[in-house]
């Protein structure tokens, strides 16, 4: 495992996550790095709920609340071009943890809806966008996009402009 | 009048509404029942509802008048911010960032800017700084003021929200003495600001920030011992801490559940740190609560305005920092460095480092986190906005189950949702 550091201070509460982190999970964690005082840990897809769960529950790192979750697209990187980052925050330690998850098209991932309520919309949001497909999610419909949308819009390779899905019916011109 | 809201508590008001464990055992058998007759009325509130704030949609299934699940629907204001900032140099998304929270643009201009700015290592001026402080906390005025008046609409009273209408006046017209722009204000720059504050200002924000307590006490009088609101806001949508966690409510409604949470005071910026005062918390976890933190939270508002213009410092209000920031427009004529910089900035775009940032400040509405990856050019390569109001409207559900269908309005006023903010 490699570790990439920087010459920014790091916070002190980083510094103990890091260590209950690494003497926790050790060599299951692909790798981590502190960049502008923010610490970041990847883990694999068998490992992310194990570790996401032991974020939530451990009294060292208690990490009460998903700040946010979100899917990227590095379409440069043929082997696993998705990733899933969960961003966690502690409120009782003022503490902030960055999760990284690398994904193969079409791999899934699964979800942490139950560890954290609020990941419902954020996975979902994803999903669509994406198309990464969050196993046992309980809801796994559309939430922002129209629901004869094609196409996964966030991807790299979706255009800004043109009129693909959405609503403008172009085939039914003169028709009606 | 000083106090506010504590020894309100006590006054003569018959419980009506249920405690959280009343609650509780409320939801048990309204489901046991829902289960055993599977009978229930469906209603469609909004997407063009006077009750809903924006264009949010809530279908409730009732049992009686008891609202048994809410199935919401939301992306009817979806312009694809994240896509477009894709596209679009770090300077060019600022005005995208207005549209979010459309009633507290400045704030969403500044969480944006922090997280570049954090994400580049440039280090703003301190009277930058200031000046941010003082427009933060007055869009916070603003954004509350403006709740107010909406949310006491929804519990029928229509002339308070006029009064608040032309108190809010007051803060729109400093932002466009500042900036230009009374709504969507782009005052926020990479570096600083855009503009130094004009002659006369310091001297009318203080007169606000000495004149709106004096409004605010007003208020108070009108709503706080209101005995029509008092009835129908106490024990009504209690949402506990923990339950806050779980679906992320930061902001007032967090503060209104006994916690301490304000990430002014947690992670400060601009000048949260140079400043005092206090963090606004009750411990009910109602709509009440959430009314009562509100309006602490404006009187602290006036506290920072009035210590921030006091201390204001001189100096210049944008960095001086060639390869991060765009220089001033008045010597991009005169300078030929200024010239070179503005060219490079406008057709190129920021030198940006590699690398990834998360910076969350707190806006009036909760805590916007701002997500920036960055491959080293001169545009975004992800940008994520997680803003308040869409993990809010996520909660709706879970705060209006066992709830009555006429507290429905007052508990979604409460948590205080913009569908910009939400759809992104």
């Amino acid at each position: 495992m490699e570790t990439r550091q920087e010459s920014v201070e790091i916070p002190e509460a980083s510094k103990v996550v890091f260590a209950k982190l690494e003497e926790e999970f050790g060599g299951k964690l692909l790798g981590s790095s502190f960049f502008r005082g923010e610490l970041t840990f990847t883990v694999s897809v068998d490992d992310y709920v194990a570790v996401a769960t032991f974020c939530r529950d451990s009294p060292d790192l208690a990490f009460e609340r998903l700040d946010c979750l979100l899917g990227n697209h590095y379409p440069e990187r043929l082997e696993a071009p998705f990733e899933v980052v969960l961003h966690l925050t502690s409120v009782s330690r003022n503490s902030r943890l960055r999760l990284k998850v690398s994904l193969a098209e079409g791999q899934k991932i699964p979800t942490v809806s139950g560890l954290w309520r609020s990941a419902d919309w954020d996975e979902r949001e994803t999903w669509e966008m994406y198309g990464i497909v969050f196993q046992g999610h309980p809801n796994l419909i559309r939430l922002l996009l129209t629901d004869d949308f094609e196409g996964y819009p966030l991807r790299k390779d979706f255009p800004v402009k043109g009129t693909v899905g959405g609503r403008i019916r172009t085939d039914l011109k003169g028709k009606i | 009048m000083s106090g506010h809201g504590s020894d309100l508590h006590d006054a003569p008001v018959a419980p009506q509404h249920p405690t959280l464990e009343e609650l509780t055992e409320r939801k048990a058998r309204t489901r046991q029942r829902v289960a055993a007759n599977n009978e229930t009325i469906t209603v469609s509130m909004g997407p063009q509802h006077p009750s809903m704030h924006g264009v949010y949609q809530a279908v409730v299934d009732l049992d009686g008048e008891i609202i048994v699940r809410t199935r919401p629907g939301i992306g009817n204001l979806h312009r694809g911010v994240e896509k477009l900032a894709e596209n679009l140099t770090y300077h060019q998304v600022i005005p995208l960032t207005d549209r979010l929270d459309y009633v507290s643009s400045f704030a969403m201009n500044h969480g944006y800017c922090e997280a570049v700015e954090k994400l580049m290592g440039v280090e703003v001026p301190v009277r930058a700084r200031y000046i941010r402080t003082i427009a933060h906390e007055l869009i916070r005025l603003s954004n509350h003021i403006l709740w107010l008046g909406v949310h006491i609409m929804d519990f029928g009273a229509q002339t308070f929200f006029l009064i608040c209408f032309r108190d809010r006046e007051y803060i729109l017209d400093l932002f466009e003495m500042a900036c230009g722009a009374r709504l969507t204000h782009s005052y926020a720059r990479i570096g600083g600001v855009s503009k130094d504050l004009p002659d006369g200002w310091v001297g009318k924000c203080r007169a606000v920030a000495d004149f709106l307590p004096k409004r605010l006490a007003e208020y108070e009088r009108l709503i706080t011992v209101n005995r029509i609101f008092l009835k129908r806001a106490r024990n009504v949508g209690i949402f506990t801490a923990e339950d806050c966690n779980q679906w992320r409510i930061t902001g007032p409604a967090l503060r209104a559940a006994g916690v301490a949470r304000d990430l002014r005071k947690d992670e400060p910026y601009a000048a949260y740190d140079e400043v005092d005062f206090e963090v606004a918390v009750e411990y009910d976890a109602d709509v009440y609560a959430r009314f009562l933190v509100r309006i602490k939270e404006m009187y602290e508002s006036c506290k920072i305005i009035r210590q921030c213009l006091d201390n204001l410092p001189d100096g210049p209000f944008l960095a001086a920092d060639a390869a991060h920031v765009l220089p001033l427009k008045k010597n991009v004529m005169r300078d030929s460095a200024a010239m070179v910089q503005d060219f490079v900035h406008v057709f190129r775009g920021p030198q940006v480092p590699k690398g990834e940032v998360y910076r969350s400040i707190e806006v009036p509405k909760g805590e916007m986190g701002v997500y920036i990856v960055s491959d080293g050019g001169p545009k975004p390569q992800r940008l994520r906005l997680s803003t308040p109001s869409f993990y809010h409207g996520q909660a709706i559900p879970a705060m209006f189950e066992g709830e009555m269908l006429s507290d429905s309005v007052g508990i979604f006023g409460s948590v205080d949702i913009v569908l910009g903010d939400c759809d992104r």
